[in-house]
């Protein structure tokens, strides 16, 4: 698929098929991801494939509740994590990006440049997937703790974010985007 | 381009020619990067096109040293901030991504421990920028590492924003190198973490 076809046509899925992914298909998706630049070459990024029904339910229930209408309602993203066949959770290595070589913090973002890499390698895994067929929904409000307990993230790494991927069932819709105008500054902001 | 050779052949470019760039091509860049997505859609990144000498070489300035263990060298993008005929930078509105609708009634809140996640939605925004570039045969290097409160003051960003990267843009002088990537395994694991 054109680049630009990629990136202009993706759109967050919610609504899932439970056809199934293949392994093949989920390594080229996730080789995408791993092509992305990354602070001094880090890589920071480690990725897990959940297929388990059970860990799958269990990492959804930890999704934050949306308000619709002044009532609480399940994120939409939750259904979706129940209904396709593949949950990718992206973990970050800590301590990695945004030093310098001996370890030191290098400006005042501190260690927060590891959200900057992972999105690097997340934006190329949405369009590796759109690419293929398959929908994507970048999650990020859920309870980081309760996920890291039922995956097992160990040392130095957090869970930040996390995408159902399987075959979407119906086109996502296009969210309105700002004017370029009024995201784009001449030489001052 | 195909997608796929697009995300494998990007390369980062430390040299760059001085052959202009059309604002055409610019634009192409800044709508490819305006179509990432964000939280909740709020589209927090702004982009700045710097095109003036004096502007660009204020902002080469601010980039950091590199500490090496017996001195300190220049960023190795230092010296293409100068020649390069275009210099983005990407800054960011703090207070909206990662912001949840709050307690009924209340003020908005952070959802999660991450807290504020600009630096998340501009770097989707900014691999779209890229790729495009790259695309478009425009060479790109994401650097993090300059002093941001500096750039904000060259470039007048208003309170409630940050700057957060910046790239130099323009015609490659040489094929970048691909440094090595850890095997698939080292980073992918199964139903959970490390196994």
């Amino acid at each position: 698929m054109d680049i630009f076809e990629a990136i202009k046509n993706r759109r967050s899925i919610r609504h899932y098929k439970p056809d199934p992914v293949d392994d093949k298909t989920v390594e080229k998706v996730l080789e995408a991801a791993h092509w992305a630049p990354s602070w001094g070459n880090q890589q920071c990024w480690r990725f897990v494939v959940v297929r388990d029904p059970r860990t799958r339910s269990a990492v959804a229930d930890t999704l934050a509740k949306v308000s619709v209408d002044s009532e609480w309602v399940e994120n939409a993203a939750a259904l979706s994590i129940r209904h396709a066949p593949v949950l990718i959770v992206v973990c970050a290595e800590k301590s990695g990006a945004g030093r310098s070589g001996d370890g030191a913090l290098l400006n005042e973002k501190g260690e927060y440049w590891y959200m900057f890499d992972i999105a690097l390698a997340m934006q190329n895994l949405t369009l590796a997937a759109h690419a293929l067929g398959l929908g994507t929904v970048i999650v990020g409000g859920f309870d980081v703790a309760r996920v890291e307990k039922i995956i097992g993230v160990t040392g130095d790494c957090t869970a930040v974010t996390m995408t159902p991927l399987g075959v979407p069932a119906g086109k996502g819709q296009v969210s309105p985007r700002k004017k370029l105008s009024e995201v784009i500054f001449m030489e001052k902001f | 381009m195909d997608l796929f050779e697009a995300i494998k052949s990007r390369r980062s470019i430390r040299r760059y020619k001085t052959d202009p760039v059309d604002d055409k091509k610019i634009e192409t860049i800044l709508d490819a990067g305006r179509w990432a997505p964000s939280w909740g859609n709020t589209q927090c990144w702004r982009f700045v096109v710097v095109r003036d000498a004096a502007v660009k070489a204020k902002i080469a300035d601010t980039l950091k040293k590199i500490k090496l263990p017996d001195k300190e060298v220049p960023n190795p993008a230092s010296g293409a901030m100068n020649n390069v005929p275009v210099i983005i930078v990407v800054c960011a509105r703090i207070g909206s991504a990662g912001a949840g609708h709050g307690t009924p009634g209340g003020k908005p809140e952070y959802v999660t421990d991450k807290g504020d996640w600009f630096m998340f939605d501009v770097a989707l925004a900014v691999q779209n920028m890229v790729l495009a570039a790259h695309a478009q045969g425009l060479g790109t290097v994401i650097i993090g590492a300059f002093d941001a409160p500096q750039v904000e003051k060259i470039l007048n960003v208003p309170e409630g924003y940050r700057a957060v990267t910046l790239f130099p843009l323009g015609v490659p002088e040489h094929e970048g190198k691909a440094p090595p990537r850890k095997e698939l395994s080292e980073i992918v694991s199964k139903d959970s973490f490390g196994k």
